[in-house]
């Protein structure tokens, strides 16, 4: 599973949306932001933060009130034993329980993958990059 | 915290330790204002404790050893089955949390909300009360719970019931449907389908049909997730995840029963009777009807009462939405729709506040033309149930 990396080129100017003030979104926290028609939303898992579409595909439930937890996986590497893994960087979806890595936007179980976005601080602001 | 910048809005959240509710509806609340919405599946909170004070004599007296057991030790026998079902669902819902069963105020909350104009209430806890091997308990608690049922949610704006039957105890069904069927809050018989044996078109159940087909009471069946039958190889005991349970249970119960009933030729001795499947989902609603099909020009004898194929039947039979299968493209719910004739028989069911209930956007997000979805948002259903527009 990968990190999401911004894009090699850039053609365009980006947009920086000013999501909140370093201080006011501490460890533990996020956000929903809305602009235009897109959702995203927002967290800070352990001082690093990581912005997603914020809306599951399955049925459109808010993905910025997901629970972050782990999961279990079993694959090769853990000998097809089931473990429990990526602790506290799960995001469950709100409706039926849809798992994404948070960091990748990569759904569990899925051939899927949510669309993220780079987040970067400033000036002690959490800016959002479009 | 919310800061505006660029018609930007940040919000701050929290983290929902319950699933969500009814957010959906507000999102599409202004696009919906005008259309009837008929919720067909909505539950309340049935929990046993509610029964206790509706039961007489010695079930009385065994309710109260179940309360008091905590659902340990040796609670009366063959509820324990029931309890012992639920507990082991209840330890599955690990993601997200159980929903928490919803009460009057959290019914009534969200029918403020004015985007549903009624909800049909089914039973939750009840629902096991098909397999119960012995017949007068489950009918006691039937009874108990339609009684408890009509005094706490009569006369509330927009909410109607749904009564619950034990088919194991026909002449008691019948009994209970002549009770209440007059109530003008009372719009349907919910059976319990699960696990009924023999199947629900047996002669032995027709009691209970003649009594709905009597008061004019349309018919649901709603299963759970628990077993397609309960004798070998089909009991849950078989299947070693909730996921298979909950996948096969329910439709294949439906497509038992449907089988069953038409069959039977219920439809033809009860002309007027109207029947609903409820929480089995809609995929498998064309094959059973072409296969019986196929079959039928082989063996119409078997079933002489017939005077149209199988098909022609199970296409008046009303179907909740709910669980409404993850269809990939977004023309395809209208294509199945199709196949199985159902553009004036598919109503919408949330199963709110289940675990599993189906977000309203689940339904939007496919393409379909206003009329169709009209009809399965509140149209159709106020046939079925003969309910009065109220938009
Ligand atoms: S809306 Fe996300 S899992 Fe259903």
């Amino acid at each position: 599973m990968t990190t999401a990396q911004p894009p090699a080129r850039q053609t365009r100017q980006r947009r920086k949306i000013t999501v909140a003030a370093t201080d006011d979104l501490p460890p533990g926290a996020r956000v929903e932001v809305q602009t235009g028609r897109a959702v995203i939303a927002v967290f800070n898992v352990d001082g690093e933060y990581y912005a997603l579409f914020g809306r599951c595909p399955h049925q459109s439930a808010p993905l910025s009130r997901g629970r972050l937890q782990g999961t279990v996986i079993c694959n090769a590497e853990t000998c097809w034993e089931t473990e429990w893994a990526f602790d506290g960087e799960i995001l469950v979806c709100p409706g039926h329980g849809m798992e994404y890595h948070v960091k990748s936007g990569e759904a569990i179980g899925y051939d899927l993958k949510l669309r993220t976005y780079e987040v970067v601080v400033e000036e002690g602001q959490v800016i959002l990059l479009l | 915290m919310a800061t505006e910048n660029q018609n930007v809005t940040v919000q701050r959240v929290e983290p929902s330790f319950n699933p969500v509710q009814d957010e959906d509806l507000d999102q599409y609340g202004r696009e919906l204002q005008d259309c009837t919405i008929v919720d067909v599946d909505v539950h309340v909170d049935d929990t046993l404790m509610f029964m206790f004070d509706y039961m007489d004599g010695h079930y009385r007296k065994r309710m109260e050893t179940v309360l008091q057991a905590d659902f340990k030790g040796e609670p009366g026998n063959s509820l324990r089955n029931m309890i012992a079902h639920i507990a082991w669902l209840g330890s599955s819902y690990d993601k997200p949390p159980r929903a928490k069963l919803a009460t009057k105020e959290d019914l009534l909350a969200r029918m403020e909300k004015g985007i549903i104009d009624y909800s049909i209430l089914f039973p939750s806890e009840l629902l096991p009360i098909g397999y119960l091997p012995e017949p007068k308990w489950a009918a006691a608690l039937a009874t108990a719970y339609n009684q408890y049922m009509v005094d706490a949610y009569q006369n509330l704006d927009g909410v109607k019931i749904a009564i619950v039957v034990a088919p194991q105890h026909p002449q008691r069904a019948a009994e209970e449907i002549d009770l209440h069927a007059g109530h003008p809050d009372v719009v349907s018989v919910c059976i319990p389908d699960v696990g009924v044996n023999p199947p629900i078109g047996d002669e032995k159940y027709w009691p209970m049909f003649e009594a709905a087909a009597r008061h004019d009471l349309p018919i649901s069946f709603h299963g759970i997730e628990a077993l397609i039958h309960d004798n070998y190889p089909l009991r849950v005991a078989h299947f070693h995840t909730l996921m298979q349970v909950n996948s096969m249970g329910f439709p294949f119960t439906s497509m038992l029963q449907i089988m069953s009933v038409v069959c039977a030729g219920i439809p033809v001795r009860f002309p007027n009777l109207k029947f609903a499947i409820l929480e089995a989902g809609l995929t498998w609603m064309p094959f059973i009807m072409y296969r019986l099909d196929a079959a039928y020009l082989r063996y119409r004898t078997e079933m002489p009462a017939l005077e149209k194929k199988p098909s022609d039947y199970i296409r008046d039979w009303y179907i909740g939405t709910h669980e409404l299968e993850a269809l990939p493209r977004r023309g395809d719910l209208v294509r199945l729709i199709d196949l199985y004739q159902g553009h004036d028989t598919t109503m919408w069911a949330s199963d709110w506040p289940h675990l599993e209930r189906d977000l309203i956007a689940g339904l939007m997000r496919y393409d379909m033309d206003d009329t169709l979805r009209r009809k399965i948002l509140g149209e159709n259903a106020l046939r079925f149930f003969g309910l009065a527009p109220r938009k």
